[in-house]
């Protein structure tokens, strides 16, 4: 019933509204302007497959846009995914550079490369351990759940390089990545001989401006709807995953953002440690920051 | 007999070098590569960094941004391409307005008006008087497929570099500057 009221909502504003190309899961082939400052809280909650609990990851993400063709970003993450308590894990990199502008008034085609590398002191593996009660004694038992999927996103070290391409057509914005990411031992952890070392992502995102119609200023409240797909393929075992994004975006007084984001998996055969996960992101854009006169 | 030879004598030069007393002090911009409010307030924020610029009226339906300059100075529309560029966007289309009094314009004359270079392209000969509105169809104001349809209007090899050469000699201005901006009605 969600999916297709979803699927209705999409529908529906693709054939009435303006593009739009901020997408939640991934990034476009633009950039921000130059000069200028983002900031960003991202929060996610991860369903674990292991016992249907929820994990929290919080992620600051600083954005710089460093001339009009490079952007860097610096994630930094904390979560309670491997442990009771919640702890700092590490931080990533990650800088985009545009190679392509073919831009129009109302369409545009842009290419970027792209190139992420991340550094977290997580387990190699999840280790859960449980408590039993036997006859009064106390049983202690370890349960090691492998995953092969490689996530720069707070889970993996490594590192992986891409390319994306954007186009805008009338009133649709496409957007498709393809990269290539391997893991690396994570810090003060041994490489776990089971799992996946590298695979080959892909994603195929679209967005759709939904509000307002029509423009009056710059203080209207912008309202986005976007479905992206994210896909992952192991080089190592050939198992894979598609997951599918439905989100919603509110842009205020053209500066700062919300995005409310859930990603789960439709189909694939690849052992996760997740399938699914919230996301909630605050983000705020200090323009022209650090822009010559 | 003397003041026909003076009069003879402007005539003279304003042929070769029209150095008229004009201002513009309006710039008009389309851009393009936009899809948000987001985008707008980038350009709209970085134009108003620019020391000469006094206000920026946007029209977010149609990307279209109005630039007033402030009184008595120099425009650098240069810098006003560049600006919306490090956004991430292009310019579509920019217009420069302006009262002009009295400017002789033929099809590949040039003129100096508020110390920049006039190059005019596709044009009728005639006298400009009055409030102007003159595109500007330089690299880095048009879009890359309008360009390339100009560079099949003027020859000239000025048009593709932005600065006098050999070509414009015969009607040399006397602008400071090398720079040349070509310009249509």
């Amino acid at each position: 019933m969600i999916k297709r009221l979803l699927i209705l909502l999409i529908l529906f504003a693709c054939g009435r509204a303006g593009a739009q190309e901020l997408y939640i899961f991934t990034e476009p082939a633009s950039n921000m302007p130059t000069g200028s400052l983002g900031a960003r809280l991202n929060n996610r909650f991860y369903a674990m497959v292991h016992d249907g609990k929820y994990s929290y990851r919080l992620d600051p993400e600083l954005m710089w846009g460093a001339n009009k063709n490079l952007m860097v970003h610096l994630n930094l993450f904390a979560s309670n995914m491997y442990e009771q308590g919640f702890k700092f894990e590490g931080g990533s990199l990650y800088a985009k550079y545009r190679f392509l502008s073919n831009d129009d008034v109302h369409s545009h085609f842009r290419m970027a490369a792209y190139g992420k590398i991340a550094l977290v002191d997580n387990p190699a593996v999840l280790t859960v351990t449980h408590v039993h009660q036997i006859d009064n004694v106390e049983h202690t038992e370890k349960t090691t759940y492998f995953s092969d999927e490689i996530s720069l996103d707070g889970n993996n070290s490594g590192f992986l390089a891409g390319t994306v391409a954007t186009q805008l057509i009338h009133k649709l914005a496409l957007s498709a990545t393809v990269d290539y990411v391997n893991r690396w031992d994570n810090l003060n952890s041994e490489k776990s001989p089971y799992q996946s070392n590298h695979a080959i992502n892909y994603s195929f995102s679209s967005g759709y401006l939904f509000l307002p119609r029509v423009y009056k200023d710059f203080k209207q409240t912008n309202f986005n709807l976007y479905c992206e797909f994210l896909g992952s393929t192991s080089l190592d075992y050939g198992s894979w995953f598609l997951d599918v994004g439905p989100a919603i975006q509110f842009i205020f007084n053209s500066v700062s953002r919300v995005d409310i984001g859930y990603r789960t998996q439709i189909a694939g055969n690849m052992l996760r440690m997740t399938k699914s996960q919230f996301l909630l992101r605050y983000e705020y854009n200090f323009l022209n920051l650090f822009s010559k006169k | 007999m003397k003041t026909i030879l003076i009069s003879l004598g402007i005539a003279i030069v304003t042929c070769f070098t029209s150095n008229v007393q004009a201002q513009f002090n309006k710039a008009e911009l389309q851009a393009s590569g936009l899809t948000c409010s987001l985008c707008s307030n980038a350009i709209n924020k970085a134009l108003k960094t620019l020391p000469f610029v006094e206000s920026v009226q946007t029209d977010l339906n149609k990307n279209l941004f109005t630039i007033t300059f402030k009184n008595g100075q120099k425009p650098d529309i240069d810098a006003i391409s560049k600006k919306v560029e490090d956004a991430g966007f292009s310019v579509a289309k920019f217009w420069l307005l302006g009262d002009i009094k009295s400017l002789n314009i033929k099809p590949e004359a040039h003129a100096e008006v508020n110390g920049m270079n006039l190059h005019f392209v596709g044009v009728k000969t005639q006298v400009l008087n009055g409030q102007q509105r003159l595109q500007v169809i330089d690299k880095h104001f048009v879009l890359a497929k309008d360009f390339k349809k100009f560079s099949t209007e003027t020859k000239m090899p000025c048009y593709q570099t932005g600065s006098m050469s050999d070509c414009c000699k015969p009607l040399q201005a006397t602008a400071s500057t090398n720079r040349i901006y070509h310009v249509t009605i």
